[in-house]
């Protein structure tokens, strides 16, 4: 026996092992394809995909040649400047190109894209179990961040990669325990708390940006109105309703009182450096804007800060959210592999490889934000950064969408008005009485003439 | 027909052959999009609606909705206060500035070079600089007024100093193009005219008044009818130091047209506002044109 089997051993092929061989070689003559496309199912075809420079993607792409190596595509990734970027897909989206495979489905154009029937129901691939497994779970995504992805029957047109929730940061606590004040949980309370601290140890009360028309909802409706009557369904500007002057007047002053010269023309990089090095103390704006206080390495006021809920106001407590969203255009070309790519890129894996490998805390799985992994980074001095988020990225997908407002096609052209009128009122030109009078009729017309029925 | 004839038609064949290209390549990157343009103006075209794009059932609906448009009213207001002024100190100032550098010396040559700076920096990087200035946190201005006890408003955020700031700004990076319009006239100046005046007893501001500006003066005006087309231009500046603001105070009419095609994508009514402007910028450089042929006929 052992020496048949040294014998064996001495021999280069043995019988059994040629027959294996013979087999295997006719077998894969016969049936070659199956078993390469098995392996890179996608070799040979490249995607093209596009989207706005965002911290998000340039951590992707260094994850996408393994994406690539594994399906065999290649995958073209356009970025550029969030408003060339929005020119560039509502040219290409409106025109029924097929220049992209997936984009981004922008937050404040994704009404105008699904309800224009634009984008690719992305229910035809997570209905399938074979296009989609189980694992993926579409459910996992936060609700609250989803809504915008949603036509009015249920069917999703995008997923989110990114959220955003509005959150208010304080970086001078010490400041603010030696004048006895708390945290302020009312609108009251924030326009007391601003006006004891501007000025005090040349810190301001508070600090703001130039999107007017991101900062001032959540006062509008906080005090029971609203940028429309009823969105998406009544899109009737709301903008004189005595709510609407009454939070008008009420951020105006918060503004002209309590912060820094010139704070109407800031951007969101100048308030959060005001932040970051405790010479504003509060800011309330999204909270990858926000968290920067206790998690970056620039915040010189880390000991001193806290990052909690915005006041809510007498009516209602509406902190802003939003999302971004990947989506496939109706006319793309490769719209499996469009998905295939979106599938991979906001599948768990990535995303928490994405918070482990990089601190990327904005993602919008519900089982990552809720994993203990997240909890480790995101829990500086016993504040838990992701249940505040997660706690405001869901508010939305409660009762009534209230964030609907930002999502109709109509919202930019009474945006721009809101921008233009609540400057007006900061720097004195108008009252908010006749500023808002002004705006709702402009907004009319101005909705009138980009063809609104109303 | 005569050979002296022939060789004329012939002459004249071969100038248009060799104007050709030029034409033709001015016809494609200048004229069909300018035609485009107009042609879009006649539609409301909406980037969220297709077929609004051909939809040319009401061609003058836009253009009869402009005059009841306030904001597109008060940005053409704006734009001939930011152009006047800007111009009016542009002139001025690069006179002044010529008349004083107009002495042959090392030191006023390096100067010139010095002060062409500003127009020879990417219009953003102006922009930025003035960012900057203007913004009181970071500024070195406000740091200084702060040493002397002096509080300084918010220039670019204050109603009355928005269109001041911008004002300023364009003026620093345009002086420079009348400056060196003004010099190279002042060089031509023969020195006999001064010298003569100089032993008629004639004074300097006299020599100024009765021999030197009659000789700037064509030149003066027509590097101002430059500036003025020019000063439609001045979207840089508003973009990134006022937004247009505060409220619509620095919005001018190529900001309020942009902000249409590009924030609200009114890309038809956007069309319009920018046809008129281009009529507006037509008949000034018709001006110029004018001019420059009435000046040419009077040498």
């Amino acid at each position: 026996m052992a020496e048949t089997e040294s014998t064996a051993a001495r021999r280069p092929f043995s019988r059994r092992t040629l027959l294996k061989a013979g087999a295997a070689t006719l077998g894969a003559s016969a049936f070659p394809l199956p078993a390469f496309a098995q392996s890179k199912p996608y070799s040979g075809v490249t995607i093209h995909g596009a989207s706005f420079q965002h911290h998000f993607f340039t951590l992707l792409q260094n994850y996408i040649p393994e994406f690539e190596d594994k399906t065999g595509m290649k995958v073209d990734l356009q970025l550029s400047a969030f408003p060339v970027y929005n020119q560039q897909a509502n040219l290409e989206l409106s025109s029924g190109g097929s220049a992209y495979d997936f984009c981004n489905v922008t937050f404040i154009l994704a009404a105008r894209w699904i309800g224009a029937n634009l984008l690719t129901d992305l229910g035809e691939f997570t209905s399938d179990p074979n296009l989609t497994p189980a694992e993926w779970n579409p459910s996992d995504f936060v609700d609250g961040a989803q809504v915008p992805y949603r036509d009015a029957k249920g069917a999703t047109y995008g997923y989110s990669w990114e959220g955003g929730a509005m959150v208010m940061g304080l970086s001078r606590m010490d400041l603010m325990e030696k004048k006895g004040l708390k945290i302020p949980k009312t609108f009251a309370e924030l326009q007391q708390v601003c006006g004891e601290i501007n000025s005090t140890d040349n810190v301001s009360g508070i600090v703001s940006f130039q999107l007017h028309n991101w900062n001032l909802p959540p006062y509008i409706q906080g005090f029971g109105g609203n940028v429309f009557k009823n969105p998406p369904g009544d899109i009737m500007p709301a903008l004189n309703t005595p709510q609407a002057i009454e939070a008008v007047e009420f951020y105006a002053n918060l503004l002209k009182n309590d912060a820094p010269k010139g704070v109407i023309t800031y951007t969101e990089d100048q308030a959060r450096q005001l932040l970051l090095t405790g010479r504003s103390n509060i800011f309330i704006h999204s909270s990858s804007w926000v968290t920067p206080i206790l998690l970056s390495p620039e915040s010189k006021v880390k000991d001193t800060s806290r990052v909690v809920r915005m006041p809510a106001g007498p009516v209602a407590d509406h902190p802003a959210s939003n999302s971004q969203g990947l989506g496939i255009p109706k006319n793309a070309k490769n719209k499996k592999a469009a998905w295939e790519f979106i599938k991979w890129a906001l599948s768990p894996e990535i995303s928490m490889r994405l918070v482990k490998e990089h601190g990327h805390s904005s993602i919008c799985r519900r089982s990552v934000i809720e994993s203990e992994e997240y909890k480790k980074l995101n829990v500086v001095n016993g504040q838990d950064l992701g249940a505040l988020y997660l706690e405001v990225l869901e508010l939305p997908a409660r009762g009534d969408n209230y964030m609907a407002y930002r999502t109709v096609k109509e919202f930019p052209i009474v945006g721009n008005v809101i921008n233009k009128c609540f400057e007006q009122v900061v720097t004195g030109q108008l009252s908010a009485r006749d500023a808002m009078n002004a705006a709702q009729d402009q907004a009319i017309a101005n909705l009138r003439r980009a063809g609104s029925k109303i | 027909m005569t050979e002296e004839g022939l060789l004329d038609a012939e002459r004249r064949r071969f100038n248009r052959l060799a104007l050709a290209p030029c034409l033709i390549v001015l016809f494609l990157i200048a004229g069909l999009p300018a035609i485009y343009l107009i042609v879009v103006s006649f539609t409301p075209f909406q980037l969220t609606e297709p077929g609004s794009a051909t939809d040319f059932s009401s061609p003058l609906r836009n253009y009869q909705l402009l005059p009841g448009d306030p904001r597109f009213v008060n940005s053409l207001w704006v734009q001939l206060k930011l152009s006047v002024w800007g111009v009016a100190f542009q002139v001025l100032l690069g006179m002044l500035l010529a008349l004083l550098l107009n002495v042959p010396s090392r030191f006023v040559e390096f100067a010139r070079t010095f002060f062409l700076i500003p127009m020879v920096l990417p219009p953003i990087v102006v922009a930025v600089i003035w960012k900057v200035l203007y913004t009181p946190d970071i500024s070195p201005l406000y740091y200084a007024a702060s040493l002397l006890h002096f509080s300084m408003p918010s220039l670019t955020s204050s109603v009355d100093f928005a269109l001041i700031s911008i004002i300023v700004a364009d003026t620093w990076e345009w002086l420079p193009f009348t400056f060196l319009m003004v010099l190279a006239a002042l060089q031509t100046i023969p020195e006999e005219f001064s010298e003569a005046a100089l032993v008629d007893g004639a004074n300097r501001l006299q020599i100024f008044w009765y021999v030197t500006l009659p000789f700037i003066a064509p030149i003066l005006l027509i590097s101002g009818m430059f500036r003025l087309i020019d000063s439609v231009k001045a979207f840089p500046l508003i973009f990134l130091l006022t937004s247009g603001g505060p409220g619509s105070v620095t919005e001018v009419t190529n900001y309020y047209a942009y902000l249409l095609a590009f924030d609200t994508n009114e890309i038809g009514y956007s069309s319009a506002v920018t046809v008129v402007m281009l009529l507006l910028v037509a008949a000034v450089s018709l001006g110029l044109v004018w001019m420059g042929s009435r000046r040419e006929g009077f040498a």
